[in-house]
């Protein structure tokens, strides 16, 4: 398997479901060889090899400076704050460091007996082909989220051929959603038969804390990078509308992301300094508090292949409104949905969860139900009956 | 050996019934609705859907058959709200049901005009929409409904004697096996009789339709495993039954004991539910011929009770509400969570308010909230299987319908309240 970010360290929810899908492989008796570019994660029954790991590729084994959720003008932004080395090391844009990782991460590869090459994302779909060809054994590619969704569909056109190409080669497509596999088939041109669809998992227990939200100003959470995708202009607008109606209402912003400074730029420009908190990075500790004392989690995504923040918001008793343009919005059905762009229904649906008592109540009653339908090894059974159909089908 | 056993009769009784779906409607428009809570839009479109598909269609085939078939008989209930649509959006399907009721073989039943469940929640309210249903009835086809159907079948000893006092001479319900405890649902019942306080008993006979009830009503049950086999299973290829030819259905009648099969379905059936591509209506065209091969008579549901009162009956004896509704039979269809509970209660708090104005087009409006459509829209009993529910509702989720409806019912108690001010000010002045 092909990774790209790992718990400990990682960026978003690649490296979450990444090791929710690990971790439920491997209560199925899977046994897995990981693939990371950094070498500080461990998971007990996993072969993890990485650039630091790797004793033949010493030399390599320093930490990787792409993040996975990267485009060439982001990959700039951050490589610029790097040590000079680091530069030089992995080359000055991210097409030479893409093709680092990909040489090395075959050549880690060598002394393996896989029956199944596993990539996740474009960014190691080109090691993953190649490791397959190597083996002789079939390409799965997962796909958690893709140029389109990260861009507001204004693709890289260099990383869009490279998931292209990368589709093509792959001989089963796993997408994280319907929502995605539509996606892929009609921007990408897959083959639908050549996808299917196994939707993230979690491992949370529903209602660990309890709640406590604020009376005198009910408080609406996002929670989320800050980048064009997660829709959280859109958020900033119903939160315009919502005050209009209701002015008690505070609203929080909880996370980073490039987009930082233009959002609070707008929210000045609609008045919301009052009654708006950009949070910053959260930890998982912070955020389980915000979930808990949230009146409603708002999850306005533009593009949202799944969306794991829902499930996790769930996992707290928070009512949510989800976008509809989402893959979490198809199993999470204690849900209000919106399109991303509907601000004013948006608004409405705040302002009804505000109100209406009862909705949160029932929605809450509904999660647990929910969560225990998708843990990860119920989902990481899914991925294992379609590897077997696939070994079925070439023996 | 010859089988000289006299086959049952069929009873066919068909709901028909449309609700008011609710608009988009908005909290910021709360105040200032004007009552404007229902899309008339998305109502025309439902409608003239399934008068297309299933009302035209399937009255035109009725009355052929009806003139072809000098004995057969079937019943209708349309709801007062179905009535109106009519009014609004298919004077063509009014039209068609006078020409069936003018047979003279058609019988219509009565119901709650709003299809409500005021059975369950207010006395008062349920007898004056019965009885706004019998005028309705009269009005338009010149005929005052016998016997009673309540909404989705809800039932109990205490509706059924109810419904009695207000004059009926019977009462269709579910053939709920736990109810039954293994007797059969092809006999007439009788409910047991009692009375009630004084004050029940004057707020009853204010309302009664006919002059002098009777001292038992009979209990019509509903055959549902033979009614299921066309309501719901008709088109299920993995259904051992299919295809369901009406020869086969007529022995199936005809094999069952008893004094009379009750059908009891949607009329929805017939090109909505089971459309016209999987047979349903050469199926039905077939169907009073078999009977006849096989010796089956059909019956009005007040021709079976006249037929079995001299008969000694057997009580059928419902301490809990039964209806014809899921597989529990129960009120969880509109009564099992906090949304159906949080809905039903607003709506039915407002009932002394709203009749203290006594403004009829509030009134309306008001009672047009309480059809029982409202509140199963809000079911989440099955919401994550993807069940009949879904299929059924205009709204993506039961917490939508919830939005919606909550909405309405903001908007219609700021109405009451402004009313309310009105009707103190002029009372003191």
């Amino acid at each position: 398997m092909f990774g790209w970010e790992y718990p400990p360290r990682y960026f978003g929810g690649l490296g979450v479901a990444c090791q929710g899908l690990v971790r439920g492989l491997l209560r199925h008796g899977v046994q897995v060889t990981l693939v990371l570019p950094h070498g500080e994660s461990t998971e007990p029954g996993v072969d993890i090899r990485s650039f630091a790991s790797a004793d033949p590729l010493r030399i390599l084994s320093v930490p990787s400076v792409l993040r996975p959720y990267d485009s060439p003008e982001t990959f700039h932004t951050h490589t610029g704050d790097q040590q000079g080395m680091q530069k030089e090391l992995y080359g000055r844009n991210l097409g030479e460091a893409v093709e680092h990782y990909t040489a090395t991460a075959v050549a880690l590869t060598n002394n393996v007996n896989p029956d199944i090459v596993h990539t996740h994302d474009w960014m190691t779909m080109e090691a993953g082909a190649r490791a397959s060809k190597h083996h002789d054994c079939p390409l799965v590619a997962h796909i958690h989220a893709t140029e389109l969704d990260r861009t507001e569909f204004h693709p890289n056109e260099w990383i869009f051929k490279r998931e292209i190409e990368g589709l093509t080669k792959a001989h089963h497509v796993i997408a994280v959603s319907q929502y995605t596999k539509n996606l892929l088939v009609k921007e990408y041109g897959i083959d639908p038969d050549k996808i299917g669809v196994v939707h993230n998992g979690s491992e949370a227990q529903p209602f660990l804390m309890e709640r406590k939200e604020a009376e005198s100003h009910p408080l609406v959470l996002f929670l989320g990078r800050l980048t064009v995708q997660k829709g959280v202009q859109y958020f900033l607008r119903a939160a315009r509308i919502v005050l209009d109606h209701s002015p008690g209402v505070r609203f929080v912003v909880a996370g980073e992301g490039y987009l930082l400074p233009d959002l609070i730029a707008e929210s000045l420009r609609l008045g919301l300094n009052q009654s708006i908190i950009f949070s910053g990075h959260v930890s998982s500790q912070e955020a389980a508090t915000l979930f808990s004392k949230a009146a409603c989690f708002v999850m306005p995504s533009v593009s949202e292949p799944f969306g794991l923040v829902a499930l996790e918001a769930i996992t707290h008793g928070a009512p949510v409104i989800l976008s509809r343009q989402s893959g979490a919005s198809e199993v999470v059905s204690n849900a209000l949905l919106v399109d991303f762009w509907d601000t004013d229904r948006m608004a409405d649906c705040i302002l009804t969860v505000l109100r209406e008592q009862v909705l949160g109540q029932e929605m809450r009653a509904h999660s647990s139900g929910i969560l225990k339908r998708l843990t990860w090894k119920t989902q990481a059974k899914h991925l294992l009956a379609i590897y077997h159909s696939l070994l079925l089908h070439r023996s | 050996m010859k089988n000289t056993k006299m086959p049952p009769a069929v009873c066919f009784y068909f709901q028909v019934h449309q609700p008011y779906r609710l608009k988009d409607l908005r909290i910021t428009d709360v105040g200032t609705m004007n009552s404007a809570y229902f899309d008339i839009e998305k109502n025309r479109s439902v409608f003239r859907k399934v008068a297309e598909k299933c009302y035209l269609p399937a009255n035109a085939l009725m009355l052929d058959l009806l003139e072809r078939h000098k004995d057969f008989r079937i019943a209708y209930s349309l709801s007062g709200v179905f009535l109106d649509q009519c009014r609004e959006y298919g004077e063509d399907v009014l039209e068609s049901f006078r020409a069936l009721v003018q047979t003279g073989r058609v019988e219509l039943l009565g119901e709650t005009y709003y299809h409500s469940l005021s059975a369950v929640f207010s006395l008062s309210e349920f007898c004056e929409q019965v009885s706004k249903h019998s005028e309705k009835i009269r009005s338009l086809f010149g005929v005052v409904p016998t016997v009673f159907r309540n909404t989705e079948l809800i039932y109990n000893n205490e509706i059924a004697n109810i419904v009695r006092l207000l004059g009926f001479k019977g009462i269709l319900a579910e053939g709920v096996d736990r109810l039954l405890a293994g007797r059969s649902p092809n006999v007439v019942y009788r409910a047991p009789t009692f009375d009630f306080p004084l004050d029940w008993q004057a707020t009853i006979k204010r309302y009664r339709i006919h002059s002098r009830p009777l001292k038992t009503i009979s209990v019509l049950l509903k055959n549902y495993r033979l009614s299921d086999d066309i309501a719901f299973r008709f088109s299920d290829k993995s259904w051992v039954g299919h295809p369901l030819m009406s020869n086969v259905f007529a022995e199936w009648v005809s094999a069952s004991e008893g004094s009379t099969v009750n059908l009891f379905m949607d009329y929805e059936t017939f090109g909505e539910h089971q459309w016209a591509e999987t047979g349903i209506f050469e199926f039905l065209r077939h169907l009073p011929a078999a009977f006849k091969t096989s010796g089956i008579a059909t019956k009005n549901p007040s021709e079976v009770v006249r037929s079995s009162v001299k008969k000694l009956q057997d009580t059928l004896d419902a301490h809990h509400l039964i209806s014809w509704a899921d597989t529990e039979r129960d009120l969880s269809a509109w009564r099992s969570n906090y949304l159906q509970e949080a809905a039903l209660t607003g709506i039915y708090a407002l009932e002394p308010a709203v009749k203290t104005i006594g403004d009829p087009v509030l009134l309306d409006i008001w009672r047009k909230l309480q059809t029982s459509d409202h509140f199963y829209y809000l079911c989440t009993k099955y919401w994550n299987d993807g069940d009949v529910h879904k299929y059924f509702s205009p709204y993506e989720s039961p917490f939508e319908a919830y939005r919606r409806f909550s909405h309405a019912l903001a908007d219609l108690k700021l109405i009451i309240e402004r009313a309310l001010e009105l009707v103190h000010k002029t009372s003191h002045s």
